[in-house]
């Protein structure tokens, strides 16, 4: 079914450099950066040491490269299914746009670069880490999680988590308790953030035979698994408060912000979203609530750059 | 499964798809090339060759010989300071 679909596009098309740009999921790429320039900073500025600029920023290029690689071995791999969803549908293989080997071809290629980059523009422990995030994103959790287990996104959020720590690495080579603080932050945040997402598209999932939770265990439990990491998240954001990798603006921003996402994940507890009778309203609710949990993550990791980078830090006395 | 058929037009489109992304691909190797360059470049600067990870070759493959060698060096040089005093002492009696 799915195999004539790619080989047969309804409409096949010419590519741009738009549809190659798609290929490499630049929305991720944009959050993968940040978190990774997070950690960069942070690490700098808690361990004194001084990167060249050129070699940062090489470093965060190598970054994108291999988020992007990993995005383009993602859809490689996944074009059957992503034919089969209305969301997804229009993306650059299914369209007919990209023939499905050269975006494997450009996945590996990028795969190489970045690690390569990576390599000598800062050392051995940020490229490892970087090839290992490429791995655990681009096999184990496209080719070996997806399709078989509804904790997918739970195992695989790893796979996102790993920016901050490279970023970390970078500078100092190594990756202390602050820089799996980061890793924490995101692995517990990317639960509800696909699950609110889940909630909505969960049909599309069901259709292409994907094992969301919403597919597999309903709806019900789906709300009730996005409050209880939720609460989990909670501490874990705070949490840098303690080591003092946070100081004043972090403590407020991330005070206020879990308590908000409580809130969301409290009211969709309680609401119907997802269910097979759910209106209009509590799709809005769990698209809010997506949208609310990116605000999170920005967040959060905005208030540390701002913290490092730019002298705001006010140590509210942690015990690191 | 048929192959399409494929008209002029298409055949031009589709070669003018081609040399845009060859172009593409011409500019991704270039800056490929530039970035390897700067950075080895800024590597190359920030390195300490002084110590035991030195990129180039010495002349000694004993690390103790060459300390040894440099002791040696070092009091060869003290002995030609203390030489050197000796003699501009001697002169400095004479001078008196």
């Amino acid at each position: 079914m799915s195999a004539d679909m790619i080989a047969n596009p309804a409409q096949p098309r010419l590519a741009t450099a738009r549809d190659y740009l798609e290929l490499l999921k630049p929305r991720i790429m944009v959050l993968v950066v940040f978190t990774a320039l997070a950690g960069l900073i942070a690490a700098s500025s808690i361990s004194g040491i001084a990167v060249n600029p050129v070699l940062a920023a090489v470093a965060i290029l190598a970054v994108a490269l291999g988020a992007g690689a990993a995005g383009a071995i993602n859809m490689w791999y996944d074009a059957d299914i992503d034919a089969v969803m209305s969301r997804t549908a229009t993306r650059p293989i299914p369209a007919g746009a990209v023939p499905r080997d050269e975006a494997l071809t450009l996945g590996l290629i990028m795969s190489a670069v970045s690690i390569l980059l990576m390599w000598i523009a800062s050392n051995m422990l940020a490229a490892g880490l970087l090839a290992l995030s490429i791995v655990y994103y681009g096999w184990f959790y496209t080719m070996v999680l997806k399709r078989r287990t509804a904790q997918n996104i739970v195992i695989g959020g790893a796979a996102g988590a790993f920016p901050p720590v490279i970023g970390w690495a970078v500078v100092t080579g190594t990756t202390p308790l602050d820089a799996w603080l980061l890793f924490a932050i995101i692995f517990f945040w990317t639960p509800p953030h696909f699950w609110a997402l889940s909630l909505v598209a969960h049909k599309d999932y069901k259709k292409a035979g994907v094992p969301m939770l919403p597919v597999t265990n309903g709806a019900a439990v789906t709300r009730q698994q996005i409050l209880i990491y939720t609460l989990l998240l909670t501490p874990v954001g705070v949490s840098p408060l303690l080591t003092g990798l946070g100081g004043a603006l972090y403590g407020a921003v991330a005070i206020g912000l879990s308590a908000v996402f409580l809130y969301y994940a409290g009211v969709i507890w309680q609401s119907r979203a997802g269910d097979a009778d759910a209106g209009a309203a509590e799709r809005k609710l769990a698209m809010k609530t997506f949208a609310f949990s990116i605000l999170y993550l920005f967040g959060l990791f905005a208030a540390l750059i701002f913290e490092h980078g730019f002298g705001l830090y006010i140590s509210i006395g942690g015990i690191g | 499964m048929t192959e399409p058929e494929v008209t002029h037009a298409d055949a031009d489109a589709l070669l003018k798809a081609q040399k845009r992304r060859n172009v593409w691909l011409a500019f991704a190797l270039v800056a490929f090339v530039v970035i390897v360059g700067v950075t080895t470049a800024i590597r190359i600067q920030e390195t300490d060759f002084s110590g035991g990870d030195r990129l180039y070759f010495s002349g000694y493959l004993d690390e103790a010989e060459k300390e040894a060698a440099d002791r040696e060096a070092e009091a060869r040089y003290e002995a030609f300071r203390a030489e050197e005093a000796a003699r501009a002492a001697r002169l400095e009696t004479d001078n008196e």
